[in-house]
């Protein structure tokens, strides 16, 4: 797996964007179908929101910010075809955001590579707010987590967890 | 249930936790049978790992019988008495598939935590710490397996609990070790520390063909164990190594040099990516001591093997392991591709885990038991624990 967090110049549109890839043992039509099963976005991107799902392939998302804030926005897919999914937030999203997801098949019978894009645009309510700060994990951590809790779920039909049975007392079990 | 709970550094305590539940489909609960101390265990109990957290229940290596089982779980069944490896494989990722269990790409929580120090994130392992996965221990009435058909082996009839428990970590490790060493006939295969994982390392060399087996550590008890186990005993603090070695292999030194020293204690399991931290930050220089001296004893050509870890040592001699043509092998343990053997060649005999248990304590009495295993009290060479 490897990650990025590509910081662009001051003034861009975007304060940063996020990369992370990983290569999965099957094949990317399986792996397109399991990214779309709305159960999918729930268990994978637990680690950094709330995310449901609705029927017409929009998507809510609540992620936790510093000191119990919270951030919304929906989501919306622009575009899909074979080799990738794209989506982007809708008009009104505290942190509008962009997403792409795009499936290469891998080298030698491994599987198929996925490498995932997240572009967060912090917005005039959090001026000045690194989209770093936003929430209580960078964004490079949020995609590097979201594709191995994905990998697994793939792979083994189940994400690893100790929830809710942290081996540490009062749940503080995940720093 | 009651359990072994870290509290602080050197703060251990038996307390009433929470009992374990099914939370993935591939889980089981094992009621344990026995648990037993690693010298990795002691880098937790120091402080010295920092994502340790209050209340984390300790313990790794462990066997038991299966009391609960998930939906998804195919072949393990209640009643079952099983051995599981300390470290936590799913049995369906590339690494799996090659039997490079220890490096699991989906069984750990937490794998931010751990990326940064590695550029990959390993295998979750039980009771390591939170950079480690996170996973309550064994050091418990109960503990959660999670993927029982891949982690789960069953005792054969007849193998008394003590030799099975070993099979969870001392024994793979150890003949992991040994079999990195690709031993030919004739070889000469030299063995740095006789602890739990050393000693279990010169009886698989022993297995696996090699002409002769030469065992090194300072502690007579030790050094007595290793020689009933058929090795040749090297006192370092009593007689030139270099010197002995050049003597009992004809002037050709050992093919293969497998350090199994550790750090706290002496080649006990699993040493992980902070163990290193540690060690750059705590170094002692007779630990670099055994590995440099592995290093320069083994022949031309020939093979360490290094189960202890010494990732961050300054100064490390690499051009001697360069102009002598040394290939290195090195791992946590692959334990889920060693365990089945294993339970075979000790069912017959060959192989003697039992051995490494010297004393037993009440899961109450644990605290105790580190205590002794820590200090090397009365020849403590591991402490076991019966829940």
């Amino acid at each position: 797996m490897s990650t990025a967090i590509r910081k662009d110049p001051p003034g861009s549109a975007f304060d940063a964007s996020a990369h992370a890839a990983v290569t999965i043992g099957r094949p990317a039509d399986e792996l397109r179908a399991l990214w779309l099963d709305p159960r999918t976005c729930t268990g994978i991107w637990a680690h950094f929101a709330i995310v449901t799902m609705r029927g017409d392939g929009t998507v809510d998302w609540i992620a936790r910010g510093p000191a119990g804030s919270q951030y919304r926005w929906r989501t919306k897919i622009i575009d899909t075809g074979p080799d990738d999914i794209r989506w982007a937030s809708v008009d009104g999203a505290d942190v509008p955001n962009t997403g792409v997801l795009t499936l290469r098949p891998a080298p030698g019978g491994r599987g198929t590579e996925l490498h995932l894009d997240v572009q967060f645009d912090p917005p005039g309510g959090v001026v000045g707010k690194a989209a770093s700060k936003l929430f209580n994990i960078v964004p490079g951590e949020i995609v590097q987590k979201a594709l191995y809790q994905f990998r697994a779920l793939a792979l083994t039909g189940e994400i690893p967890t100790t929830n809710p049975q942290p081996a540490a007392r009062e749940g503080g079990a995940d720093r | 249930m009651r359990a072994l709970c870290w509290n602080g550094v050197n703060d251990l305590r038996v307390e009433t936790v929470a009992d374990p539940e099914i939370i993935n489909p591939r889980d089981v609960i094992l009621k344990v049978r026995l648990t037993t101390t690693c010298g990795s265990d002691l880098h937790l109990i120091d402080g010295l790992i920092p994502t340790m957290r209050e209340g984390d229940v300790l313990g790794h290596e462990f066997m038991g019988e299966v009391v609960d089982v998930g939906p998804e779980v195919k072949t393990v069944k209640r009643g079952d008495r099983v051995v599981v490896p300390s470290f936590i494989a799913c049995g369906q990722c590339w690494y799996c598939a090659h039997d490079l269990y220890s490096l699991c790409d989906t069984s750990h929580p937490k794998p931010e935590l751990q990326e940064p120090l590695l550029g990959y994130p390993t295998a979750g392992i039980y009771a390591y710490s939170h950079a480690f996965g996170g996973y309550a221990g064994s050091h418990a009435e109960y503990i959660r397996v999670p993927f029982a058909d891949t982690d789960c082996f069953v005792v054969p009839d007849g193998l008394p609990d003590e030799d099975a428990l070993f099979i969870s970590d001392a024994a793979p490790t150890g003949f992991m070790g040994a079999d990195f060493c690709n031993i030919q006939r004739g070889d000469v295969i030299a063995v740095w520390g006789c602890g739990g994982v050393g000693l279990m390392a010169q009886q698989s060399a022993m297995i696996l063909g090699a002409e002769r087996v030469i065992a090194i550590d300072q502690y007579p008890e030790r050094l007595a164990q290793a020689e009933a186990f058929g090795a040749i005993p090297l006192d370092f603090t009593k007689v030139d190594v270099m010197d002995a070695l050049k003597e009992l292999t004809g002037g050709r030194g050992p093919d293969a040099c497998i350090d199994a020293v550790g750090m706290e204690a002496d080649g006990t399991g699993t040493q992980h990516a902070y163990d290193r931290i540690k060690q750059a930050l705590h170094m002692e220089t007779d630990r670099g001591a055994a590995l440099r001296q592995a290093m320069l004893a083994v022949r031309k050509g020939g093979t360490l093997s290094i189960l202890g870890v010494y990732g961050v040592m300054d100064k490390f001699p690499l051009g001697l392991l360069m102009n002598k043509g040394v290939t290195v092998r090195t791992a946590q343990q692959h334990g889920q591709a060693y365990v089945p053997r294993l339970l075979e060649h000790a069912l017959r005999g060959e192989l003697t885990p039992g051995a490494l248990a010297t004393h037993r304590f009440s899961l109450e009495d644990s605290p105790t038991g580190y205590r002794m295993f820590k200090h090397k009290e009365d020849g403590c060479l591991r402490a076991v624990f019966i829940p």
